[in-house]
């Protein structure tokens, strides 16, 4: 193993290597910045660009395109509101308000320095322990899939902001949408009108783009009297010694808990953002701060999806797996250069298995280094004069679609879901719970029914594995501990509102 | 300065997207040949870096650098509904300028409903490569032979769990079927479980899942590595080239009647012409007799298949009813 690593470092810091690794952790993140665009989009841009390189070299390069993506896509949240990629969600809850607040310098100053962390502790523990993980991948079975998932949807209560009979209604919305297109299980096509272009469903971006950034430039436009100090402020990036002690806990807790996750394929980037973002609202002093700009928000999240797209690389290279969208994409692009990720991969192919991983340390320095001195540059968009902006994030929510899609059709479901998503505004239904929804729903949907189908209909898989159990539990924690410590409060006389 | 940053912002994004052409329909010459009027555009209806894409792009490359072509051949993606999306633009456009690209799935995803358009809403131009299936079970498994498999799921089909990734009633689960079928197990009574999201093969090296049905390259990975062993693969006979795969066993052998070749070949549109179906057939035989294709074949694991124009129809017509009475036994069609 010790000669392999040796192998990996030789590889990564050959002259081309470190070259291909710039090149792409660079267009990675300009990529991934633009609003719309994310990682899929990225790599898939520059599968062709590898056909005629060197298949280990073309490797390194892509996956800096990939964890570059990651990186870029954060800005376009908490800039805009526009995150090309479900794993950047969660960056907007905290990122965008502080955006706003005039704090856009510090809030992209966080995301690096957080990204950077979960970026490197991932990386170490992947090189320490990838050969063993690849058995820790394969530990969750569909009825462990179900209960992670529902683990997941106790982030709802914590995302709603005011009326919880809202943020359920919301929820469900996303599980109708979800059930769109052809079902997994049956082949059957569902509520697709007799529609070609529903066949696939409705793609998370149009989702994403529609009821975060569409919905959001209806805002500004309606609402373009008023003035909005902050955010043509763009403060200072400069983080003081409290800025850091708060980012230092979420950093540490949320760099292990996002590799964990994203080791496990299907949970990844998405999900240990989401809970990191919860884990780290319930934990926090005052998680009243959360949503409204809460430093902790926007690292805890920001840590755990870049420590995820690391561990995603476990199942992708031992195992031959890919847990996501983007990772599929990523073993196209192995496979197209000729590499069949896969237990031998480690063994047969040392130099690209280890050269991947040693390249990621460079290539995440490099990030850094990229990004803080350009954070000044970047957040000059929020200078543009409104009107220009706010065509800027149109015109790239619908380029960002249609470079998915292709299809004319997305552009206009997009424009609907940001009506729908401005109207869920307006009447103060909170948008996160409806993503979180539709991001589970399709797969708790599928775990469920698959399990149900590998035990002929019966319930008790869910019962028989202790994974399962305390999954389960963990999620009854997670629902009865905060109603129950709000009685407690309520009690002894102090005012929270519970929102029921 | 910004304005300037937004500018050129917009202009690259507005590259990034490509623009249509118009309709055209080429040109017949003093020889009695067709002639394109511009460069060729091959679809692949799938995203980049897929089977249907590397197929599409490494066809492209060939006829490129050995110059078998005055007209470029250029690879456009257009994913959606598996296959379905990329399928309906040809079929409107119409245009002796576009081909794409197709598999096995193009009975499958027509057959269920899924498109309404088939191999035969278009003109088959010739096959390029092979590729097979391999049911494959986890290396401690009861099994060793598709034989013992399916005795087992003869007599208690309940016990065992099918995994795919594709949905019910296309690739992976119907050539088990097949097989499944052919050896007299009640196919109706088959437990498969659709794993889209990477989890079909987790599912089995967790033992949480019994057999996957996949591509050959796929299981035969996991089984170089001692983790899996492979029952039967859906090739005719043993695949050549490679030692490892020479030990997998066919289905065959083990005396199942039954074959499935995951074939990929070049369709164009509706209608065309003696004389553009020629040109491009012509151009797909050179291109597989190239030195420079048998390299790329190896490299991706790919059997030479070449079947000109009416051998490749003959083919799908067989191939087609075979699957529509299988997808009729288990009433995905229903009349």
């Amino acid at each position: 193993m010790f000669e392999g690593i040796a192998q990996g470092f030789q590889v990564a810091f050959s002259w081309e290597a470190i070259l291909f690794i710039f090149i792409g952790v660079f267009v990675g993140t300009i990529i991934g910045m633009i609003p719309g665009l994310g990682p899929i989009s990225a790599i898939a841009i520059m599968i062709p660009v590898t056909y005629s390189m060197d298949p280990t070299i073309a490797l390194v390069m892509m996956a800096g395109v990939y964890y570059g993506s990651m990186y870029g896509g954060s800005t376009s949240s908490i800039l805009l509101n526009a995150p090309g990629v479900a794993g950047t969600v969660a960056a907007s809850f905290d990122g965008y308000p502080m955006a706003q607040q005039g704090k856009a310098g510090k809030a992209l100053a966080i995301s690096a320095i957080a990204s950077f962390v979960g970026g490197t502790v991932s990386v170490i523990l992947l090189m320490l322990f990838a050969p063993v993980l690849a058995s820790v991948a394969i530990i969750f079975g569909p009825p462990e899939y179900f209960a992670l998932m529902l683990l997941g949807l106790t982030a709802i209560a914590s995302l709603s902001e005011g009326s919880t009979i809202k943020a359920l209604i919301s929820a469900v919305l996303g599980f109708m949408i979800v059930t769109i297109g052809i079902d997994a299980q049956t082949g059957t096509s569902r509520f697709t009108f007799g529609s070609v272009n529903l066949l696939d469903g409705v793609d998370f971006l149009v989702i994403a783009l529609g009821v975060c950034a569409i919905a959001e430039v209806c805002f500004l436009i309606l609402n373009r009297k008023q003035k909005l100090s902050g955010l043509h402020n763009i403060g200072s990036l400069k983080l003081t010694k409290e800025d850091f002690k708060e980012m230092k806990g979420p950093m540490t807790r949320q760099s292990f808990i996002g590799f964990i996750l994203g080791v496990l394929p299907g949970a990844g980037a998405t999900i240990s953002s989401f809970v990191a973002y919860i884990s780290e609202k319930k934990m926090a002093k005052n998680p009243e701060e959360f949503g409204k700009g809460s430093i902790k928000g926007l690292t805890a999240p920001e840590t755990a999806n870049n420590a995820a797209t690391s561990g995603a690389f476990v199942p992708l290279l031992s195992l031959g797996i890919p847990g996501s969208g983007t990772t599929a994409v990523m073993l196209g692009a192995f496979l197209v250069l000729g590499v069949q990720p896969g237990p031998l991969l480690m063994t047969e192919n040392p130099t690209v298995f280890w050269g991947i991983i040693v390249s990621m340390y460079l290539g995440n320095v490099f990030l850094l280094i990229l990004n803080l001195p350009l954070i000044p540059y970047f957040v000059k968009i929020l200078k543009v004069p409104r009107p220009l902006l706010i065509s800027l994030v149109i015109i790239s929510s619908l380029i960002g679609v249609y470079a998915v899609s292709f299809s004319t059709f997305d552009l206009y479901l997009l424009v609907v879901f940001g009506i729908i998503g401005y109207l869920m505004r307006i009447f103060a239904f909170p948008a996160a719970p409806f993503i979180l929804a539709f991001i589970l729903g399709g797969m708790m949907e599928n775990a469920l029914r698959q399990s149900l189908t590998i035990s002929g209909g019966s319930w008790d898989i869910f019962f028989t594995s202790p994974l399962t159990l305390s999954l389960f539990a963990l999620t009854i924690i997670a629902i009865v501990v905060p109603a129950w410590r709000d009685r407690v409060k309520r009690r002894k006389g102090k005012d929270t509102p519970l929102g029921l | 300065m910004s304005r300037k940053l937004f500018v050129l912002m917009i202009i690259g994004l507005l590259l990034l997207t490509g623009c249509t052409m118009p309709v055209q329909t080429g040109s017949i010459n003093a020889a009695g040949e067709w002639e394109p009027d511009r460069s060729i555009e091959v679809i692949a209806p799938s995203a980049a870096g897929g089977g249907w894409d590397t197929t599409a792009r490494m066809l492209a490359r060939t006829i490129d650098e050995e110059n078998l072509s005055d007209q470029g051949f250029g690879v456009v993606n257009k994913p959606g509904g598996g296959g379905a999306v990329g399928w309906a633009y040809i079929h409107k456009r119409n245009d002796p300028h576009n081909l794409f690209i197709s598999s096995p799935p193009i009975h499958f995803v027509k057959q269920n409903g899924q498109s309404p358009y088939g191999y035969d809403d278009f003109t088959p131009i010739a096959n390029l490569i092979a590729d097979y299936g391999a049911f494959a079970v986890r290396d401690d498994a009861r099994w060793d032979t598709l034989g013992e498999l399916f005795e087992e799921m003869k007599e208690s089909p309940e016990n065992i769990t099918v995994v795919g990734n594709s949905s019910p009633g296309s690739m992976d689960h119907m050539q088990f079927i097949m097989f499944a079928d052919a050896a007299g197990v009640d196919i109706t009574k088959i437990r498969y479980v659709s794993d889209q999201e990477g989890g079909a093969m987790t599912g089995v090296l967790n033992g949480s899942i019994d057999v996957i049905s996949t591509g050959v390259l796929d299981a035969a990975e996991q089984a170089r590595a001692g983790k899996m062993k492979v029952l039967g693969i859906t090739a005719p006979e043993r695949l050549k080239g490679d030692e490892f795969l020479e030990t997998l066993p066919t289905g065959r052998e083990q005396g199942i009647d039954a074959e499935f070749i995951v074939w990929r070949g070049i369709f164009g549109p509706p209608d065309m012409t003696e004389e553009q179906l020629t040109y491009y057939e012509d151009i797909i035989k050179e291109t597989s007799e190239s030195e420079a294709f048998a390299d790329i074949r190896n490299r991706y694991g790919w059997d030479e298949r070449f079947m000109d124009s009416e051998e490749f129809k003959d083919f799908l017509d067989e191939q087609s009813v075979e699957i529509e009475a299988l997808l009729k036994e288990l009433g995905f069609i229903t009349e």
